[in-house]
């Protein structure tokens, strides 16, 4: 069944605002700090400085999984020389389309060769070559590679890079300079590190973030993992960290590359904030608590008239500001809240009840108002507010627009690209986007020639082989 | 350190276990050993991305108000349990789990930040610092007189790092912003949750997210940015995270998919959009029936992924379902929303007579990958993360046994650690603004009576 082919219209719909629009009426002084940022910061500048992982070269061995993935995109938009190695065929993940729809794909104008979202993502700024350490030739040519390399990502099952003689103690007697990164889901050693996993949520059902995300099971919520493979990511920003680190330590002190794991389990375990402490204080389970949060009151998402809708100020200033603004439409509600000795402290308004009842009445206001109409209202008192953006609204946000937070690529392969560009701005060094996708192995001739010195005759052999 | 030569002897799990050993992490070297960072921040995302800085061993020194600290020593779930003291001055009071796990290893100095006295302090600090990480709203420390453009002139080696919603310049930039704010307008809240058709709305990661992680970026950019300036140009920077940003960068396929075909990723709940069967269902039986705590009488949760043909035949047959797996059986079937709407149903109607537990003793029988949903209970008491050092008993120095999470990598030569946990506000005042900023005991007792730190 083929998709109804509908007419899309270019991005962005609505013209990006300018600067002269953005600052309008403004007095010099208070334009002077974000024009001074705009100087130093806006994207536009990036190509006229230089990066700041330049010299860095770093292998991603790793497939059929996010962690290596995201950790190695960190790296190549600060900067780094990043090759992909797939195995010959291409990484599996290449093939994920949502629901499996073909028409979702983006598609090598020249080959033919579909690459799903997904991976195309975060391919950037990254090389693709094809090897297949499954052979012993494959290995033989990834012990040579290594030599020109100072980073090596990978993700095999525990040990078994090892037990192939490309594992970290052999790779560091070829070179001793090299950073080598083990990524996966729960770890290389320990009581888990048989028991498999490739993707998350696998790493978000195993650290306690499944578990205490979605509402409680008496408002009919349940356990409930992210959209994305979260876990994946932020595992992968804490192997980009690690990698780091013995990078500035190899350079400023030992000269020698170490070994590093990270796992996406345990990036989130680091993060999951007061569980643990809490836990330890009296055996408390952290328990979900859906939109709201146990720790804050006022600091949650409700469903308003067209949507969802957040709002806080957990403090007495802001606390105030919110019952004021419900005031000038429901005088009533004010009055309840402010007249509540119950509600008069901090400390107080976090009990469950309180809660409650502080969302109940805050829903009487929020079900007349849209998103847009609370944002403007409440903002009018300087309190955080917004509403829950899909997609299409995020893409089509004017401060995102304008600051370049969404942008459009023109890729040789693959037509025009809507992407998430990098948040690593910069005054001097920024993170930025060089280009976005590469077909499976297009740098094979680039990378083995440059690095390794292949012969034509040595391309046609190992493709024969399918070595790469 | 000389490599070691290989020990041919020694499994790969063992040479592992070495190499990593959290025992051993006090008996090696640290990566920013010498390096100064001051965090002015306040709530998670700047304080978290200092401390990510402080397991690896730089001098974190944390600034806060005077007295009673930062916002986030007040807060605390339910309002119940506080560490004490919060400080000398208000030993009746403590400090919340908020703070917690966002400031381990740092020194804390309380300078008010609004008077002169104040800023001249934090100037001659900066003067010695290599890093400087704040969150305040862009442009409040320029106006003090202490943000990047009059501090990068009293050292041109400093990195500045500003972290905070929506980013000090463009339409939003006087928008405050939170954590749950920064996932709404990101784009990450809106997917996540159960299924519009099932009922659903979108959901809340429940950490803090996009500050803890978004801290990590601020982070990452840091240890690039202290790699440049040491090695090839000498200069510091500036660097600028927005929240809401980070959030965006992490959709996936979601925005190619728009751009493409205008099309806007929803909600799928449990299940995965991309790979079936991968996903979460429910076991009808609770693990802990006889439990006093209400909490462990819920039913349980697991995450079973058999995404591969063959490893989707295995699952059939283990459940004993025999028309899906002729139905289904094939991967690009399987995928689409409606074959997914019948077979985790399936699935789940199998589990509804088991335990997490029964249903993983299964999976493993046929060799199926699955992860039961564990509670922070059952990963607290989990011996892989015990023996990993992932999660560990702290002895505090101030507060005590404390059990705390470690840092979310490690490294065999200069593993990042935890030394405490927190201290209470003001508690390094003498010491760091004694011997780094050279006030004498009356200037810091004339000070201190002026509520200046």
């Amino acid at each position: 069944m083929a998709a109804p082919q509908a007419k899309v219209a270019p991005w962005p719909a609505v013209p990006t605002a300018k600067p002269e629009e953005v600052y309008a009426g403004l007095s010099d002084q208070a334009k002077a700090y974000p024009l001074f940022l705009e100087s130093i910061l806006r994207p536009e500048h990036n190509f006229e400085k230089p990066e700041a992982l330049s010299r860095l070269r770093v292998l991603d061995c790793t497939t059929s999984m996010m962690i290596g993935h995201w950790c190695s995109s960190q790296l190549s938009e600060l900067g780094a020389e990043v090759i992909q190695v797939e195995p010959p065929g291409g990484d599996p993940l290449r093939k994920l389309t949502p629901f499996g729809r073909q028409e979702y794909m983006f598609e090598d104008k020249e080959t033919g060769e579909k690459v799903g979202g997904q991976f195309l993502h975060e391919m950037r700024n990254k090389s693709s070559i094809t090897l297949n350490v499954e052979t012993e030739e494959g290995r033989k040519i990834l012990r040579e590679l290594a030599v020109h390399a100072d980073v090596i990502i990978e993700n095999a099952p525990p040990g078994q890079w090892d037990e192939w003689g490309i594992g970290y103690r052999q790779l560091r007697e070829i070179n001793p300079r090299l950073i080598y990164c083990w990524v996966g889901q729960r770890g290389q050693w320990g009581p888990l590190k048989d028991k498999p996993g490739m993707l998350d949520p696998i790493a978000q059902s195993a650290c306690g973030f499944v578990h205490g995300t979605g509402d409680p099971k008496e408002f009919g919520g349940q356990p409930t993992r992210s959209a994305l493979w979260m876990a994946d990511h932020v595992g992968g920003s804490c192997a980009a960290m690690g990698i780091l680190a013995a990078l500035i330590y190899r350079e400023n002190v030992s000269g020698e590359g170490q070994f590093v794991e990270a796992t996406s389990a345990e990036a989130i375990i680091r993060i999951l904030d007061y569980s643990w402490a809490w836990y330890s204080m009296d055996g408390s389970i952290r328990p979900r608590y859906g939109n709201w949060d146990l720790a804050i009151n006022i600091y949650a998402v409700n469903p308003c008239k067209d949507g969802y809708m957040m709002v806080g100020g957990g403090h007495d200033r802001l606390w105030y500001r919110i019952w004021r603004t419900v005031g000038d439409e429901y005088p009533a509600v004010e009055e309840e809240i402010l007249g509540d000795q119950r509600l008069r402290e901090v400390a107080d308004r976090l009990a469950h009840n309180q809660q409650v009842k502080t969302y109940t009445l805050l829903g009487e206001w929020l079900k007349d108002n849209p998103r847009a109409d609370a944002e403007r209202k409440l903002s009018k008192q300087q309190v955080a507010s917004g509403g829950v953006l899909y997609v299409n609204e995020v893409a089509e946000y004017p401060h995102f627009k304008y600051r370049q937070h969404v942008a459009e690529y023109d890729s040789p392969h693959y037509g025009k690209i809507l992407y998430g560009t990098t948040p690593y701005q910069q005054h001097k060094t920024p993170g930025r986007l060089k280009w976005l996708g590469r077909p499976t192995g297009y740098d094979n001739q680039d990378v083995f020639r440059r690095l390794l010195g292949f012969t034509g005759e040595d391309f046609a052999r190992l493709q024969k082989a399918h070595v790469i | 350190m000389a490599t070691q030569p290989i020990n041919k002897a020694q499994s790969f799990e063992e040479f592992c276990r070495e190499s990593f050993n959290p025992k051993k992490e006090f008996s090696k070297p640290e990566v920013l050993k010498g390096y100064r960072v001051l965090s002015c921040t306040q709530y998670i995302l700047g304080p978290s991305c200092a401390s990510y800085l402080a397991e690896l061993g730089a001098e974190v020194i944390k600034i806060e108000a005077p007295r009673r600290g930062e916002a986030m020593r007040h807060t605390t779930p339910f309002n119940e349990p506080f560490l004490y003291p919060l400080s000398r001055w208000v030993p009746e009071r403590g400090t919340g789990l908020g703070f917690v796990g966002a400031n381990p290893n740092e020194y804390f100095v309380s300078i008010d930040f609004h008077r002169p006295e104040g800023q001249a302090l934090v100037k001659k600090l900066a003067a010695k610092s290599d890093v400087f990480v704040e969150n305040y709203r862009p442009g409040t420390f320029d106006r003090w007189g202490i943000g990047y453009r009059q501090l990068k002139e009293i050292n041109p080696r400093l990195i500045y790092c500003w972290l905070g919603g929506f980013g000090g310049w463009g339409p939003g930039r006087v928008r405050a912003s939170y954590d749950i704010l920064g996932q709404s307008q990101g784009g990450n809240f809106g997917m996540t949750g159960k299924q519009e058709y099932l009922g659903g709305a979108p959901a809340k990661h429940t950490i803090w997210l996009a500050d803890y992680w978004g801290g990590m970026m601020g982070a990452t950019q840091v240890l690039a940015a202290l790699y440049w300036r040491d090695h090839v140009s000498g200069e510091g920077t500036f660097t600028e995270y927005s929240q809401v940003h980070g959030v965006t960068r992490q959709l996936e396929y979601a925005l190619p998919l728009y751009g493409k075909h205008g099309i806007t990723r929803e909600r799928w709940g449990n299940w995965d959009t991309q790979l079936c069967v991968h996903g979460i269902i429910k076991c009808g039986k609770s693990s802990y029936p006889k439990s006093e705590n209400p909490q462990e009488l819920e039913e349980g949760y697991i995450m079973i992924s058999a995404y591969q043909d063959q490893d989707f035949a295995r699952l059939c047959k283990a459940v004993g379902e025999s028309t899906l797996a002729t139905k289904y059986a094939k991967a690009d079937v399987r995928i689409k929303a409606q074959s997914q709407m019948e077979i985790y149903p399936a699935l789940e109607k199998w589990a509804a007579d088991k335990t997490k537990e029964q249903v993983a003793a299964v999976m493993d029988a046929n060799n199926i990958l699955n992860q039961p949903v564990w509670n922070a209970k059952e990963v607290a008491n989990h011996p892989h993360w015990n023996e990993r050092g992932s999660l560990r008993w702290l002895d505090d120095p101030t507060y005590g046994e404390l059990l705390h999470q470690a840092p979310g990598y490690k490294m065999s030569a200069t593993p990042p650690r935890l030394k405490w946990a927190l201290k209470p506000v003001g508690a390094d005042n003498e010491r760091i603004l004694g011997e780094v900023a050279g006030l004498s005991a009356a200037d810091l007792k004339r000070l201190e009576e002026q509520e200046c730190i």
